[in-house]
């Protein structure tokens, strides 16, 4: 590990300034990622910036339903709360789906959103990666890629994003509060993290020094009605082969409304809008559940090793929303 | 579980008892120290640097980078090494420090201490290597003989004193050990009904929990005293003492605590690396791998590939077997020639079979070394044979419990290497007892039950349950004529008014239980309670090594008689002190078989300690002849059945083991906690061979050595087990016992894949099983 | 910095880059926590912080003035084993033990986190009222043990489980 600089933010205003003043300045969270990023050499920070002390720490429900959610809050305290525990399922769940108790203890919201990909080439710096060390070239579309993406990834880039929290977040519409050096704004989630395109190295649309300060989750009629499944290769403590965050809205048998997105299929969590298009107002059966998971997925690009996710990721739709319909395929 | 214990004594904790481990207390709270919690003031930190290439030629080193940097103490490559420049356990081909070439990735090149850990790695980074890249060999098959197939080693290893009589060197080619089995007339017998099948193992690792590691600290005489995690004290010894340059009485080695080890501390790792650092520096210098260079670090399982030929009788009952197997030794020979005889020997599995034709080859290549692993050889042709078991099954009409008994070995069967089976062989038992077993109920909605677990992934839509059988055949202890044996010094005395047994050996707790077990048998034996067994070193004679399921065998044997020697000096105090008479000790008096009690064990020892030293031997075994396989190779054989219960999610790939049912003989149950932990702990790696683990190599290079992507099972993974255990004693082994460690690794694999091809209908022919060969199938239908 | 180890306040100079375990370990010679993978994938360097059983590998050091730290020399209290250290023992609860302390501290750490409520992914419906095979099963699956010894960590974590409840599980 490279030595580095250590600071204790006391309020997020100086945070933002000390990392924006800093170019290799990092922020600082629960550290399951970046510490251990740090340890392979693949993040190397002059500073770190601890944001574990400020007052991001609450859940809050406003008036009109919103869920809003500090960055600092741990994964497992958001996936006790009473108002996701009860009012968002699907964000329970995908918390709880999520690493082990003792990472869930560390994690937090922001760091949680933040998190690298897993891609074996990018957590080695003895291998080429284009996101790692922009130019130096991608080895998986030839070599390993059996857990990588089959939508939305470039001819630089196939890396997947690694977070169950923030499929779930995708598919409730959520906000990111975010504080930089010009002062706080809000942005979409579906527009914090950008596809990789020719600059795999930019994944997020954050610049330097901004902070992630919350989220807020806005109200969602059906959202009680809602699920997250995850296939992976042992029954815990895993990070997804593919996933499905999913809220259903039916009414006499036609579907109103849906929220679909996938995990560990892209580079972002995937927010599968044509899927959802193609479903409204469609019979809430198998077979239309399966054709809009394979209108979604006519974008696919899979590789060698990892075509068998496109079956995969249709299954997981089609059993979820059957599930949320009230009915088995 | 079912344990018949004879009431053999009275004195409390002896042999069938389950008394509290000795090191338990020192485990739950932290303190036993483990080889890489060891501290010595002043001491230094070892680093590797490990080549980066499958195959390459070192064109030169250059360590002055290194040396310069603040910190650094020594910086050593194979010009350092003092003695003998190769090692291994059958025979010595393996560099310590790669010189000319590096055949695998990770291969040793240079070793560095320094002032701390960091340090040492980031010199071992400074080290200039420049290296001629060379393209490896990585397909066994091609090793062996394909058009383009190019040596890895241009010479010959050397043969140690541990080589088997008829492991064969091979001067210029790639083969490390051809064996061939030929029984009956294999080559011209036809049948009714025929089954064939091409199977493949992956490459499985022992992933211990705590990595390879070790203080060597320089001693006054020139010598060295190590402090290690090992499976064998006296042949790590044997093995430095030759790299070392150093007599053995000038090595001296004691076991330091030992976080698993399950076949993969058989070979050297840091053991002669630390030493050369801290005899150059005189300084103790301290070594620990990382999770990621133990990966590199240590010997694999052999992937293997095999065809199998089946031949029957329109009844099921079996005509032939003709079999090639395939093991990829990787770049160094470690214990392929006896990861070959162990899978052409047993190959065919627990049955009677009437002409065998079998090769079986370990080759070379520059994919990463592959050795010990528990089970070795027996679990990867227990995949294939057992595979080609349930084939036959379907196309005789039979069920998979009928087929197994309807062939299974008994007592007095004769094996495909002419040995006669002389002890009980109750593998029809096994599968009864299994098949009479409650089956599991079905899933009830609860989807913790239901494959993915915890994954969320189905309501009971899409699975199907199957259920699989499968037994294994062991040989325990070193078989083809090796001497293999261990040693004990019982010491009996007063300590205070007490009667105080002390069992000193060499043999290596692993967890396994071992140290309870000595204890148990000095109780027994000696019938005092208060027992206390030394810490494992070299200043006693060889245990022999933890591994093929011997040290209850060999070290217990050991311990057996060095208390019978004891006991017949203390009997000679007895009868004089109480007159002629036949003598027994129970539980802190001496008595007389006419008598009675005739006074203390105390008394007897107002005279002075008993102190006895024995060396015990098994009963001797043969080597195999090359050409046909023949000999009595084996001392003892062990068999366990598993029945694997498993739902598959089909439209997922996902598989949840719902139960797994065991049933072992293991002739007498000596510590009966011990021998469940044994069947537990195996059939988890045996699950984890089944559906999840292995190491996965490309051109020679691993893709995945961390725990994230290496994975292994959860406690989520592992099911609840139903275990029967059988005491069939074997007349030929102390009281009876036999080997338990390896037997349930073997069959729970098998079995599992049974049961999920049950579910799926999907013919696999590989494990580990993942999503897509399911998923991919799927499609198909 | 300062850091609160088993009730005792320690004065430390510490590179930045030093975990919490390597603190331990190699500051404070508390070499009962154990670095199994030193990257979050094994649960051998679980300790209690402030009550919360989190990987010590992960954690640095430096962040963590202030807070109370709980390792596995920290859990008997004068001789006497925590309850399920005891438990460990009595159900010959792990083999080569070297996942032992970390599973126990997670232990710890689980059965309070089922005290205050907290769902695990196999949670269905409201809280269930007494911790069961699977929920333990779940919540401790972040702890590996290559020997295989789970089949007697469940029944020793529901042993304790049940005696805080004043129930037997026979």
């Amino acid at each position: 590990m490279r030595p580095f600089q250590f600071v204790r933010a006391d309020d997020a205003a100086t945070a933002v300034q000390t990392v924006t003043a800093n170019p290799k300045a990092k922020f600082l969270a629960g550290g399951t990622n970046l510490v251990d990023l740090m340890k392979l050499g693949v993040e190397r920070p002059d500073l770190l910036v601890d944001l574990t002390r400020l007052p991001f720490d609450s859940v809050d429900v406003e008036a009109d339903g919103t869920v809003r959610i500090g960055t600092n809050v741990r994964n497992s305290d958001l996936a006790a709360h009473p108002a996701v525990r009860n009012g968002l399922p699907l964000l329970s769940q995908a918390l709880l789906a999520g690493a082990s108790g003792q990472l869930r203890n560390m994690a937090t919201v922001g760091g949680n959103l933040l998190q690298r990909t897993r891609c074996v080439y990018f957590q080695d710096v003895t291998k080429p990666c284009n996101k790692r060390q922009p130019g130096s070239g991608c080895p998986a579309r030839q070599g390993d890629h059996r857990n990588l993406a089959i939508l939305g990834a470039s001819e630089a880039c196939i890396a997947t994003h690694p977070s169950d929290m923030a499929v779930a977040l995708a598919a409730l519409d959520a906000r990111v509060a975010v504080s930089g050096p010009d002062g706080d704004r809000e942005t979409p989630l579906a527009e914090l993290h950008a596809l990789p395109g020719e600059h795999p190295e930019q994944e997020t649309t954050l610049r330097h020094g901004e902070l992630i300060t919350g989220i807020a989750v806005p109200p969602l009629a059906y959202a009680e009605r809602s699920a997250y499944r995850k296939v992976r290769d042992r029954a815990s403590y895993a990070f997804a082969v593919a996933s499905v965050a999913a809220a259903l809205d039916v009414e006499d048998g036609v579907v109103r409304d849906v929220r679909l997105a996938f995990g560990a299929v892209a580079p972002k969590p995937w927010r599968a809008h044509a899927a959802e298009d193609a479903l409204r107002g469609r019979p809430a059966t198998a077979a239309s559940f399966r054709a809009a998971a394979e209108a979604e997925l006519a974008a696919a690009e899979p590789l060698r090793d990892n075509a068998f996710k496109v079956p995969l990721i249709t299954n997981v739709v089609v059993r979820t929303l059957s599930d949320l319909a009230g009915e088995t395929s | 579980m079912t344990v018949s214990t004879e009431v053999r004594n009275r004195t409390a904790g002896g042999i069938g008892e389950s008394p509290v481990r000795p090191d338990g207390t020192f485990k739950v709270t932290g303190q036993f120290a483990y080889s890489s919690d060891l501290w010595m003031d002043g001491m230094l930190w070892g680093a590797t640097l490990r080549s980066p290439h499958p195959r390459a030629r070192i064109t030169s080193i250059d360590v002055g980078p290194a040396l310069k940097l603040a910190g650094v103490s020594a910086v050593l490559t194979h010009d350092d090494v003092p003695g003998e420049k190769v090692y291994g356990l059958e025979i010595a081909d393996q560099p310590v420090l790669a010189f000319d070439e590096v055949r695998y990735q990770g291969e040793p090149v240079v070793i560095v201490a320094a002032d701390h850990p960091e340090t040492a790695r980031r010199a071992a980074a400074l080290v200039v290597v420049d290296y001629e890249v060379v393209e490896p060999v990585t397909d066994p098959r091609e090793a062996v003989g394909h058009p383009d197939w190019k040596p890895v080693h241009d010479e010959p290893g050397e043969r140690t004193a541990m080589s088997r009589d008829r492991a064969p060197v091979h001067p210029h080619g790639n083969i490390v050990r051809h064996q061939r089995i030929r029984f009956g007339d294999p080559d011209a017998v036809t049948a009714d009904v025929v089954v064939q099948g091409d199977y493949e193992v992956g490459m499985q690792d022992q992933a211990f929990l705590g990595p390879e590691s070790g203080l060597a600290v320089p001693a006054d005489d020139g010598g060295v005293d190590l402090y290690v995690a090992t499976q064998w004290l006296h042949v790590d010894r044997r093995q430095m003492s030759g790299a070392l340059a150093l007599p053995e009485e000038k090595i001296r080695l004691t076991l330091a605590g030992v976080g698993g080890a399950f076949g993969a501390r058989e070979d050297l790792s840091m053991q002669v690396h630390a030493c050369m650092l801290a005899l150059r520096t005189g300084r103790p210098v301290k070594m620990v791998y990382s999770r990621e260079e133990s990966f590199f670090g240590h010997v694999h399982r052999h992937p293997a590939l095999m065809r199998y030929e089946h031949g029957a009788d329109r009844d099921g009952r079996l005509v032939y077997v003709r079999a090639h197997i395939l093991l990829d030794g990787g770049a160094y020979t470690s214990s392929t020639p006896a990861v070959v005889g162990n899978a052409s020997t047993l190959g065919v599995g627990p049955y009677d079979v009437p002409n065998v034709g079998m090769d079986c080859w370990g080759v070379y290549t520059n994919n990463p070394p592959c050795g010990a692993m528990r089970g070795f050889g027996a679990v990867q042709a227990a995949f294939g044979y057992e595979s080609q078991m349930d084939k036959l099954a379907a196309a005789v009409g039979l069920s998979p419990v009928e087929i197994r008994t309807l062939n299974a070995v008994s007592e007095g069967s004769i094996l495909p290497t002419g040995q006669r089976i002389d002890s009980p062989a109750p593998v029809a038992e096994l599968m009864h007892r299994l098949d009479a077993m409650p089956l599991p109920g079905s899933v009830d909605q609860d989807i913790r039950l239901l494959p993915g677990g915890v994954s969320n992934t189905t309501h009971g839509e899409g699975v199907r349950r199957g259920v699989g059988y499968a037994v294994g055949i062991k040989n325990v202890g070193f078989s083809e004529g090796f001497d293999d044996y261990s040693t004990a010094r019982v010491r009996i005395e007063l300590v205070g008014d007490e009667p105080s047994v002390l069992v000193h050996t060499a043999a290596v707790e692993v967890g396994q239980g071992l140290v309870t077990v000595q204890a148990q048998i000095a109780r027994s034996e000696l019938g005092v309670e208060r027992v206390t067994v030394a810490a494992a070193d070299t200043q006693v004679g060889s245990g022999g090594s933890t591994s093929a399921s011997r040290q209850t065998y060999v070290t217990g044997g050991a311990v057996r008689a060095g208390c019978a020697a004891v006991r017949s000096s203390l009997f000679e105090r007895a009868a004089a002190r109480y007159g002629p008479g036949e003598f027994r000790l129970v539980a802190g008096k001496v008595e007389s078989l006419v008598d009675g009690v005739v006074g203390d064990i105390a008394s007897l020892l107002l005279d002075g300690p008993v102190e006895h030293t024995v060396q015990w031997r098994h009963r001797p075994t043969q080597p195999l002849d090359e050409a046909t396989g023949r000999g009595n190779a084996h001392v003892q054989w062990a068999f366990c059945a598993h029945r694997a219960v498993v739902d598959v999610d089909v439209e997922l790939g996902l598989i949840r083991v719902v139960e797994l049912a065991c049933v072992q003989d293991v002739g007498k149950a000596m510590n009966p906690d011990a021998v469940l932990g044994q069947i537990h702990g195996g059939s988890a790696q045996g699950l984890g061979l089944a559906v999840m683990e292995e190491v996965q190599v490309v051109d020679g290079k691993l893709r995945n050595p961390s725990f994230t992507d290496y994975l292994m099972p959860t406690i989520m993974d592992m099911p609840p087990m139903r275990v029967e255990v059988l005491e069939l004693a074997d007349p030929h082994s102390p009281y009876g016992l036999r080997g338990v460690g390896e037997p349930p690794t073997i069959s729970s694999t098998p079995a599992i894949v049974a049961a999920v091809r049950a579910a799926s209908g999907v013919d696999l022919k590989r494990v580990p099983i993942r999503p897509e060969h399911l998923v991919a199938a799927a499609l198909c239908h | 910095m300062q850091l609160h180890v088993n009730g005792r306040l320690h004065e430390l100079a510490l590179d930045n880059r030093t975990t919490l375990l390597d603190a331990l370990r190699e500051h404070l010679g508390l070499t009962g926590s154990k670095k199994g993978c030193d990257h979050g994938q094994c649960g051998a360097c679980t300790v209690l912080v402030d009550g919360r059983r989190i990987n010590s590998c992960l954690a640095l050091a430096v962040t963590l003035d202030g807070v109370e730290i709980r390792t596995i020399e920290g859990l008997s209290d004068d001789g006497a084993l925590h309850p399920v250290q005891q438990a460990f023992l009595d159900r010959d609860g792990f083999q080569c033990g070297y996942c032992t302390p970390g599973q126990i501290c997670s232990a710890v750490g689980m059965l309070d986190e089922f005290d205050q409520g907290w769902p695990s992914a196999v949670t269905t419906g409201g809280q269930p009222a007494a911790l069961d095979a699977g929920e333990v099963r779940e919540r401790m699956s972040g702890n590996l043990c290559r020997c295989g010894a789970y089949m007697n960590i469940v029944p020793a974590i529901l042993d304790v489980a049940d005696a805080a409840a004043g129930r037997s599980s026979a």
